[in-house]
This record gives structure tokens, C-alpha cells and sequence, in this order.
């Protein structure tokens, strides 16, 4: 057999090469949400040498030129989705990129908003906050993380996220490659460091376990317990049940667990199932 | 063997002279309960703690860190760069290191040096200096029916205590250089120290709860894998937190990950403890898992410690307890061992 020699004609050469080279483009977008994962993402020690190895085509709060409907590799989409106008948004961004990066805690949780789902109806929840008055920019609905409406191509956890870890989305991508996901618990961070156990030794309600590794334990180094932000830990590992067990050992009760659980957690789709196993189907 | 004799009051000079020798870490209290291995520096040799029960973190991490460079990389050039921290950095000098654990750095010698020998883990081992001390069990403790509650060697000196001091045993070229070079802090061996040490040995072995060896586990656990109850009703408790392989003093087991840089072609390739509690422990190519189960996770653990042993003469647990101790759920491995070796 002969070798077939393909000859690229010189312009596709150049064409080839540019495509290469060409930056990818980002967008960071926010939905509802306290803008602090912006500021984080702004704020990165590494940020001029982000915004050197990549094209920002809108980045909300730095920028009033930013748009949805511009085209870009990668979207990063913090907030949760309050309002009509959230969905419509998010629906926009998601057409618009070709991977898109929940950010956060109310991205990819639904955020300390959405603590009561499951608890009441909607409407009620509304008048409790509002009374009888009216949101006037778009219609307010529950809120919900973005994966309830969208395809979620990675998730980047954290209330805000870490620093360390941000970069390591960008530079995999960068690379051609992509952010694995942790799906162990903040305890392992928190031995690594040298904690002690709050959970054994203080009898504090820590959340450590079946919270999503990244923090490296920050609260539980300041002596506080996790209060879970960085959300459960995925594919299915976080116990909700064992821990659960552990805290009425220790004396908490089932209204205080399934609230603390609860606020980064309301819509994991195990948590009512696993804390029925411990508690029984009745919520007291 | 040679030997000496540090009276009580001579310790903190004995630590202080030690701080030639390189980075010097040994136990101090870090809350109510806990103990860990820390850098003392000349300030700090009071708050060394001679008597303490466990550490959080065990004496391997000095050799074989949580988290370690192996090497950063180019894939452009496509070139790696070795990380030369290990070889470069300050020998550790470990101080107040109990039996189990010695035995438990041995474990770890086995894989990293014998079996599958591992550069970093090597020269920091070689030139780490280990010093050894004696101790009486807890509840917690099992070290004797490991065979772990002495040790022969794996240390350059070991103090054992008596009524008012510590006889040194020497166990290393290095251990000699020491005694050596401090030689005026040291006063001859007695009768009554020799009594002393018997004694003690008498006071410790009747301290412990259990008795016996429990070599046979291997065969109750591969032979006659019939505990699905003891399986099913510990695992459901667990947390799968991982806090029982961290604390172990045996754990081996690391995962490798890539950082890249943000120029898109430089980056670090670094190795993290792993631990066989979490999921991806078992996760292969394909999505496969060998290990699916929060059941199956737990019950590896138990197996790997008391049953897939080699290399060594004893078993990979060393009784030291800290799995106990330090699991949140409260889960008791070692009242496990002994149901699973039917109540004895
Ligand atoms: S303090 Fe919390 S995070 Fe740390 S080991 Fe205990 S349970 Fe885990
Ligand atoms: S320790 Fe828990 S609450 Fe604190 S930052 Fe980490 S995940 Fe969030
Ligand atoms: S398995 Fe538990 S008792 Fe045995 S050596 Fe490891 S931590 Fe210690
Ligand atoms: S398999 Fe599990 S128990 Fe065995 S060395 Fe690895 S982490 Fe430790
Ligand atoms: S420390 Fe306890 S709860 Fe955590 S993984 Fe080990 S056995 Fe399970």
C-alpha cells in the first residue's frame, strides 16, 4: 500500500492554526443571588492572568457591555431561579454556551432561598415575606437551582467558591481537559488540617460529612461547625440518615436536623427519603 | 544493645539538644481530648506531652504527606520535572512514637520501600530519625493481640519509662551519634531500673481488655465470609467520612491528580490520601465500581487491615485504636473484631 500524502492548502493552514490559538470565550452571568461569587471571580488572585488567557464577553458586574445573547465557550452561572425573568435568562445563557458552569451554592442548590422548599406552598412562603405586595420586574416563582431547568455541565460549589478551585476550572479548561468533581466530605479536609472533631469532641451538629470536600474544612478551622454550603456530597454519598442518628444521639431534635440539613440541601433528592428512615413518613 | 538512662529532669534539655538533629515533632494536647504530633520549636519542648493516649494524626504523614507534588510538567515540551522537595528537606525527628505505631511505619516500609519502593517516601524515611517511647493502653487499645505492643527495631531510640526517667534503648547507627554527642545528660542503668522495666511490662500487659493474638482473623474473615449482619448493621451507621483511614497509621492508599496552569500547557501533578470509605476509591474506566456499596466500602476497610496482609509478619492493623476514637459515628471496630471472632 501506498502512503497517501494530504496536502492542507496553505489558507486552511492558517485557518487551523487560529483556531487553535484563539482564546475561549467566558461569560459570567448572575441570577438570583447576592453577586458574591462574581466578586469572587473578580476578586482571584490570578485574575489578570485569567483575563489574559481568556476572551470575557460579559461578566455582569463588571461590565454594563455584558449581554445573554452573546455566543460564548463557556458560561458561568451563578443565582438561583426566582423569578420568570431568571428562566428566561438562564434559558438564553444555556443556548448561547457551549459548557456552562453552575457557580455556587444557589446555582447548584438553590441557596439559603429556597431553605423552606418542600415546607410550604409557595404562595404562602410569598405572602410571609411580601404580604400582599407585588414583585414588579418579573413574576416571582419558587426558587430553584439552575439543573432543574438546565443541563449542568460542571458544578463549582461553594458559598462562595474557593479560590483555588475557580482557577482549577479555568486552567482544565484551558488545558483541554475538565474540573473532576470531589465527591468526598469535608471531614477528609478537615483531618488532613488537624482539626479536632467538633462532632465528637464538642457535641456540635457539624455537617462535615456529608458536605462536598473543596474548603478545606474553613469553618471548622475557625471552630465552628459546617453548616454544609459547599452543598452534599455528590453521586449519592451523603448519608443523611447516619448523621442524622448521630445528632438525636447527641440530642438534637428531629425539627432542628432536618432544618439544618436543609438549608444548603432542601432539594437534594435523597434527603427526604433518607431522614424518613430515621424518623419515620410524619414530619413533627 | 546499648543503654542509658535520662532522669525525668533532663527531658526538656534531651528534647532541646534534639532540634540538631532536624525538624523536631512530637505529641502535644490540641483540645480536651486530642493529641497530635507537632513542631516544637525550643519555646515549645514544655508543652511536649509524655503520656498521652493517640494521635489524631498518625507518623506516617511525615513520610508520606497528605498531599505531595510528584512532579510539574510541560506538555508542551513534553517534559516532566521531578520534585526534589524530599530530597532536599530538613530530616524529621519524631519524637514519643508508641510501639503500634513504630510497627505501624514498618507496615508503611514494606509497601514504599520493599514492595513498590517510592523515591519520596524513601529519603524521607532514610534520614528521619525516630524515637520511640513506652506507654500503657487504653480501651481503646489492641496492640497486643497485633503483636505491636513492642518492638525490637524500626526506631533510633527508644525511652522506656521507669520510677524516675527513661532507659534509652539504642537501636541505630543514628541513635548512638545522638547518645554520643549528649552523652553528660545520661547516668548509668540500675538493677532497680531493670526491675522497673519488668514491672512495667507486668502493669502494662494486665491493662489490656483483650487477650491473646488475633492472627486467626484472617481466616474467620476470608475462610468464612458469613457477617453480612455485623456488615449491614455497622455500615448502615457509618458516615462514610473517611476519618477511620486517615487517622490509621497503615493507610496507603493515595490518589494522583493534574493541576494544570493557566497558560494551558504547564501544570503539577500532585498525589492525595485516598481512602477506600469513598466512592471513587473503587471507580474504574467505564464507570465500573468494585466497591458500589456503602456496605461494601466498610466491609474492605475490615478486610484490608485484618486479612489482605503481606510483606509483613503481622497484620496491617496495629491496634492502635484511633478508628474507634476518632469516627464520629461512634462505630467500634474493635467490639467488631470481637464479634466477628465470635465473642472472644
Ligand atoms: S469536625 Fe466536622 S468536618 Fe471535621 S471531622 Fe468532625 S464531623 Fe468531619
Ligand atoms: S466548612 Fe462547610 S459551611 Fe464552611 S465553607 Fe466548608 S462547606 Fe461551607
Ligand atoms: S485499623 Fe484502626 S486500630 Fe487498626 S491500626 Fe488502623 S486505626 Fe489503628
Ligand atoms: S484500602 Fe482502605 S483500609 Fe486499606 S489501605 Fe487503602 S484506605 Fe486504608
Ligand atoms: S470513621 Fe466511622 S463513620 Fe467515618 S468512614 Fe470510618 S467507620 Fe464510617
Amino acid at each position: 500500500m501506498t502512503m497517501k500524502t494530504t496536502i492542507i492548502p496553505e489558507d486552511q493552514k492558517i485557518e487551523i492554526k487560529e483556531e487553535i490559538k484563539r482564546k475561549p470565550t467566558i461569560g459570567v452571568y448572575a441570577l438570583t443571588s447576592c453577586y458574591g461569587c462574581q466578586l469572587k471571580i473578580a476578586t482571584v488572585s490570578k485574575i489578570i492572568e485569567i483575563a489574559d488567557s481568556v476572551d470575557i464577553e460579559s461578566f455582569y458586574m463588571l461590565s454594563s457591555a455584558s449581554s445573554m445573547h452573546k455566543k460564548v465557550d463557556i458560561a458561568f452561572v451563578e443565582g438561583s431561579v426566582s423569578t420568570k425573568k431568571d428562566l428566561e435568562e438562564l434559558l438564553e445563557i444555556r443556548k448561547n454556551s457551549k459548557t456552562l458552569v453552575g457557580v455556587g451554592a444557589c446555582a447548584l442548590q438553590g441557596g439559603v432561598q429556597s431553605w423552606n422548599h418542600g415546607d410550604k406552598n409557595y404562595k404562602d412562603l410569598f405572602e410571609n415575606v411580601y404580604g400582599k405586595s407585588k414583585i414588579e420586574i418579573s413574576e416571582a416563582i419558587e426558587a430553584k437551582p439552575i439543573e432543574e431547568y438546565v443541563k449542568v455541565d460542571f458544578r463549582l460549589p461553594g458559598c462562595p467558591p474557593e479560590e483555588e478551585e475557580i482557577i482549577y476550572f479555568i486552567s482544565t479548561f484551558l488545558f483541554g481537559s475538565w474540573p473532576e468533581e470531589k465527591d468526598y466530605p469535608v471531614c477528609q479536609e478537615c483531618r488532613f488540617a488537624g482539626n479536632i472533631c467538633l462532632l465528637i469532641e464538642k457535641n456540635e451538629p457539624c455537617l462535615g460529612s456529608i458536605t462536598t470536600a473543596g474548603c478545606n474544612a474553613r469553618c471548622i478551622s475557625y471552630n465552628v461547625p459546617c453548616i454544609g454550603c459547599r452543598g452534599p456530597v455528590p453521586n449519592d454519598v451523603a448519608w443523611f440518615d447516619s448523621l442524622a442518628k448521630v445528632f438525636v444521639e447527641k440530642g438534637f431534635t428531629e425539627e432542628y436536623i432536618r432544618e439544618r440539613m436543609k438549608i444548603f440541601g432542601s432539594h437534594h433528592p435523597k434527603l427526604e427519603e433518607l431522614l424518613t428512615k430515621v424518623f419515620g413518613g410524619e414530619k413533627k | 544493645m546499648r543503654y542509658v538512662k535520662l532522669k525525668k529532669e533532663k527531658i526538656k534539655e534531651f528534647l532541646l539538644a534534639l532540634q540538631d538533629y532536624g525538624e523536631l515533632y512530637a505529641p502535644i494536647k490540641v483540645s480536651e481530648k486530642y493529641f497530635d504530633f507537632r513542631k516544637i520549636t525550643n519555646e515549645q519542648v514544655d508543652e511536649v506531652v509524655l503520656d498521652y493516649n493517640r494521635t489524631l494524626r498518625p507518623p506516617r504523614r511525615f513520610f508520606f504527606p497528605e498531599k505531595e507534588v510528584l512532579f510539574t510538567f510541560n506538555s508542551k515540551k513534553v517534559e516532566m520535572y521531578e520534585n526534589k522537595e524530599a530530597f532536599t528537606s530538613e530530616p524529621v525527628v519524631l519524637f514519643g512514637v508508641h510501639a503500634c505505631d513504630i510497627v505501624g511505619l514498618r507496615i508503611m516500609d514494606s509497601r514504599f520501600i520493599d514492595d513498590q519502593p517510592d523515591p519520596y517516601y524513601r529519603a524521607r524515611r532514610e534520614k528521619g530519625i525516630i524515637i520511640g517511647i513506652s506507654c500503657l493502653p487504653d480501651e481503646y487499645c489492641f496492640c497486643n493481640v497485633r503483636r505491636a505492643e513492642f518492638v525490637d527495631s524500626g526506631f533510633d531510640l527508644f525511652l522506656s519509662e521507669v520510677e524516675d526517667g527513661y532507659v534509652i534503648r539504642v537501636g541505630s547507627v543514628k541513635g548512638h551519634k545522638i547518645i554520643d554527642a549528649t552523652e553528660n545528660l545520661y547516668v548509668e542503668v540500675t538493677k532497680k531500673d531493670s526491675d522497673d522495666l519488668t514491672a512495667f511490662d507486668v502493669k502494662k500487659s494486665k491493662m489490656f481488655t483483650v487477650s491473646g493474638n488475633w492472627d486467626s482473623l484472617r481466616y474467620t474473615l476470608e475462610l468464612n465470609d458469613e457477617h453480612p449482619v455485623i456488615w449491614m448493621r455497622e455500615s448502615e451507621k457509618c458516615l462514610g467520612c473517611g476519618n477511620c483511614t486517615i487517622t490509621c497509621p497503615t493507610c496507603r492508599c493515595y490518589d494522583v491528580k493534574d493541576y494544570p496552569n493557566l497558560d494551558g500547557e504547564t501544570g503539577v501533578r500532585v498525589r492525595i490520601w485516598d481512602s477506600c470509605q469513598f466512592r471513587e476509591h473503587g471507580l474504574v474506566a467505564g464507570g465500573h465500581n468494585f466497591r458500589p456499596t456503602k456496605e461494601s466500602r466498610f466491609k474492605n476497610r475490615y478486610m484490608c487491615k485484618n486479612a489482605y496482609c503481606k510483606e509483613v509478619t503481622t497484620a496491617y492493623c496495629v491496634g492502635c485504636g484511633r478508628c474507634t476514637y476518632f469516627c464520629p459515628a461512634g462505630i467500634n471496630y474493635k467490639q467488631n473484631l470481637i464479634e466477628i471472632r465470635g465473642g472472644i
